[in-house]
């Protein structure tokens, strides 16, 4: 028998065959009914800017590989979702430019110059469209973004209408089934309610996002909402505008369970997502901003460091010669 | 290869492998020309050997490199020795192997040598340390030790292995004669005995307690055993044999019945071999036969790239050459075909959070790589929990980014023990 080369590897030599680009496809797979609802309601447009900062992200992606003379990632797809998911928070009549500056700004300075994948402190996308929106504020004023547009809904962004003219104005304007159903106006894929919920719970499913974020999340927007409108409800809406408008699910399926800014123990995780939620409702009732959703993600995520250190203790840690 | 299921709400569940209820005899492979055996002492040329090539040895004959070597293994044939080299382990550990040459091509049926075998744990540390199984007796008849429980393991502690379980069910009797042999020499107060807990076994153990392990990998690891049975939390960094538990294998007890019986050593070693199919073969074994001997009576064909796993999927090590031998610690061989061998990475961690969600012993994983990865070794024990890790190898099993976890770990404990060697 002739000397083979075997493999020589290290234990375990199973593998539960998931990686990265699976992970990361699915996330994409996940966001397609809020993507396809968006581009069904915006049109063209919607599918430019689409299109634009996926490609454009991986782009700055590959050139920061090769500035940086490392191995080409763009293969594991974190790129793709970091611009797919940027793509979905910008209105459909973004000019080219400022996806292309937001991409830059969510890929290089949010995520390659940390040390790529893994080592971002906060969400690419959220640092991306936090430069975007303290630059160039009035892209994102919704109601001017779709002033040539023909709407069979208030064409109104609700949480805008909600913000300068107090809940007891726009009480009825906005039917959560309505706007659940994705009747407003908004971001191409942060309209589309049902959309989000549905790809959100695929990837619970699946394993892809940690279910605790998103649950935290949702009841930490429900209960801090239910408490300013019990104290006010003539002036601060209900929790049914606030968790179906503006970036509430986005945030708390695709944004807040970015993997490497959010927590992986079961306490902490939890903690996160429902003060994310609280502080999004603060900004949103006593704030500046008309939604606060990018700002307070961010936040918790520079705290997910220090609340990640709750966690049970290992094994035979702390036991004094037992 | 257990893949990852479509729905994954909770983590993966490994479950161990049940050996086939009247399970056949094992295939019988007749003693090659050429037996290979590994000697724990690296070779120094400074002194004068006890062997060197050409000598002429006897079945059960001790061998030893000098004379005031602790370490021996024992012929399991008559033969000339062919050559002495030195062997160097996946950690670089060194070590010395012999190789004899069957030269009077004996079947099992030759007698041994007899020793002079009493009823302490000295005299049979003496002779019967490489009986299949490798009994533990070093550490039984180290005084320092302080051994007070042994635990017999029938349940094997890694997935697919049946060896030990097919030892249970076939040699019952021989099991509860070595266990009052093991009582007899070593004066140990306490013995049990775990079995998996879908495992049909007739009969009482008397004074032995019975622990009836969970089939979920890894109840079976020596330090799972201490937390659910005995109530023994391992405190980090210790081993069990620090808290005064031994464990010995199902097998190891059959052997040292049977020595103990002929007043001899046994050489037949019992193994579970996984071909590139997952089809299972039990086989029968002289202890030093190469692997290839194995691979050829199945018609199991190695081509290049293919790996062979020596021990179970979650805590083996691969092979670089099928000439390695068949050892008495040996339990069963896997034969991976080189298109399912998993890729590994070099990512970062992306923190997804599956290897703490699986981790049976609660190690932060996640924070413990990036510590590791950066050679911070001290740390990474004090804060991050390095040392409680019961290596079962689940965290790089689920690992999305397809980080060796494992091996960083048990490379991390090898170096933390360096240092501290050092210090």
């Amino acid at each position: 028998m002739t000397n083979n080369k075997l493999t020589v590897s290290h234990a375990p030599f199973w593998h539960d065959g998931d990686s990265l680009f699976q992970m990361n496809l699915n996330i994409m797979i996940a966001a397609l009914p809020a993507i396809i609802f968006g581009i069904i309601q915006f049109g063209a447009p919607a599918v430019g800017v689409l299109a634009l900062s996926l490609s454009s992200a991986m782009i700055w992606e590959l050139v920061m590989n090769i500035i940086s003379k490392n191995k080409i990632s763009i293969g594991d797809l974190d790129a793709a979702v970091i611009g797919l998911v940027f793509g979905m928070m910008l209105p459909a009549t973004s000019p080219w430019w400022l996806v292309i500056v937001g991409t830059f700004v969510a890929v290089v300075i949010g995520k390659t110059i940390f040390g790529g994948i893994g080592a971002n402190p906060f969400n690419p996308a959220l640092v991306g469209m936090a430069f975007l929106m303290l630059s160039w504020k009035a892209f994102f004023d919704f109601d001017t973004a779709y002033v040539n547009y023909e709407f069979d809904f208030t064409a109104l962004a609700p949480l805008a209408a909600l913000k300068f003219q107090g809940a007891l104005e726009v009480a009825g304007l906005f039917p959560a089934g309505d706007l659940i159903m994705g009747k407003q106006v908004g971001a191409i894929g942060s309209t589309f309610g049902l959309g989000l919920i549905i790809g959100g719970i695929y990837l619970i499913l699946r394993g892809y996002i940690r279910w605790e974020i998103p649950v935290s999340f949702i009841t930490g927007i429900i209960v801090t909402a239910l408490c300013f409108s019990m104290a006010n409800p003539d002036s601060y809406a209900g929790p049914g505008i606030h968790l179906f408008s503006g970036y509430t699910l986005i945030g708390a399926f695709f944004l807040a369970t970015e993997n490497s800014s959010s927590p992986a123990n079961r306490i902490p995780m939890l903690l996160y997502g429902f003060f994310a939620a609280v502080m999004i409702i603060l900004m949103r009732n006593i704030g500046a901003y008309a939604d606060g959703t990018v700002l307070a993600i961010l936040l918790l995520n520079l705290v997910n460091p220090l609340i990640d250190t709750i966690r049970p203790k290992a094994l035979g840690k702390g036991v004094n010669n037992a | 290869m257990i893949k990852r299921s479509f729905f994954t709400l909770t983590p993966p569940r490994l479950n161990y492998d049940l050996v086939e209820p009247d399970p056949k005899e094992p295939e019988s492979i007749p003693i090659p020309s050429d037996l290979t055996l590994l000697l724990n002492e690296p070779i120094d040329s400074t002194r004068p050997a006890l062997i060197k090539k050409g000598d002429l040895v006897e079945k059960g004959e001790k061998l030893r490199l000098y004379y005031e070597s602790t370490e021996y293994t024992i012929s399991p044939v008559t033969g000339t020795i062919a050559s002495v080299d030195s062997y160097s382990d996946d950690f670089g550990n060194i070590s010395t192997y012999l190789v004899i040459k069957n030269d009077q091509n004996q079947t099992t049926g030759t007698n041994a040598i007899t020793y002079d075998l009493k009823d302490d744990i000295a005299s049979a540390d003496e002779y019967l340390r490489t009986l299949p199984g490798a009994p533990p007796l070093k550490i039984l008849a180290d005084d320092d030790m302080k051994i007070d429980t042994i635990v017999i393991t029938c349940a094997d502690s890694d997935l697919l292995s049946t060896t030990n379980q097919y030892v249970t069910c076939k040699f019952l009797d021989e099991i509860k004669e070595g266990t009052q042999i093991l009582k007899k020499i070593t004066h140990v107060p306490k013995l049990c005995i775990t079995i998996p807990e879908n495992l049909n076994i007739p009969g009482g153990f008397d004074t032995i307690q019975v622990f009836k392990t969970s089939m979920k990998y890894p109840s079976n690891l020596p330090a799972m055993v201490l937390k659910d049975h005995l109530n023994i939390v391992l405190p980090a960094g210790k081993n069990p044999e620090d808290m005064g538990v031994c464990f010995i294998t199902a097998e190891a007890v059959v052997s040292l019945a049977r020595a103990y019986k002929t007043k001899s050593a046994g050489f037949e070693k019992i193994l579970t071999i996984i071909g590139k199919r997952e089809t299972q073969y039990r086989v029968k074994v002289t202890i030093g036969t190469p692997l290839y001997k194995i691979l050829n009576t199945f018609g199991i064909h190695i081509n290049d790239q293919d790996r062979i796993v020596i021990g179970g999927p979650m805590k083996g090590f691969a092979t670089y050459t099928h000439h390695h031998p068949v050892r008495p610690d040996m339990d069963m061989v896997i034969i991976q075909d080189r298109d399912i061998i998993p890729e590994l990475s070099d990512n970062a961690c992306v923190n997804c959070g599956k290897c703490i969600r699986i981790c049976p012993v609660n190690v932060p994983v996640n924070i413990l790589v990036r510590y590791l990865e950066a050679d911070l070794y001290e740390e990474a024990a004090d804060k991050y929990d390095l040392e409680s890790c019961i290596e079962c190898g689940l965290c790089a099993y689920v690992c999305t980014a397809r980080i060796p976890l494992y091996q960083y770990i048990r490379l991390g404990k090898h170096e933390l023990l360096t240092l501290r060697a050092d210090a």
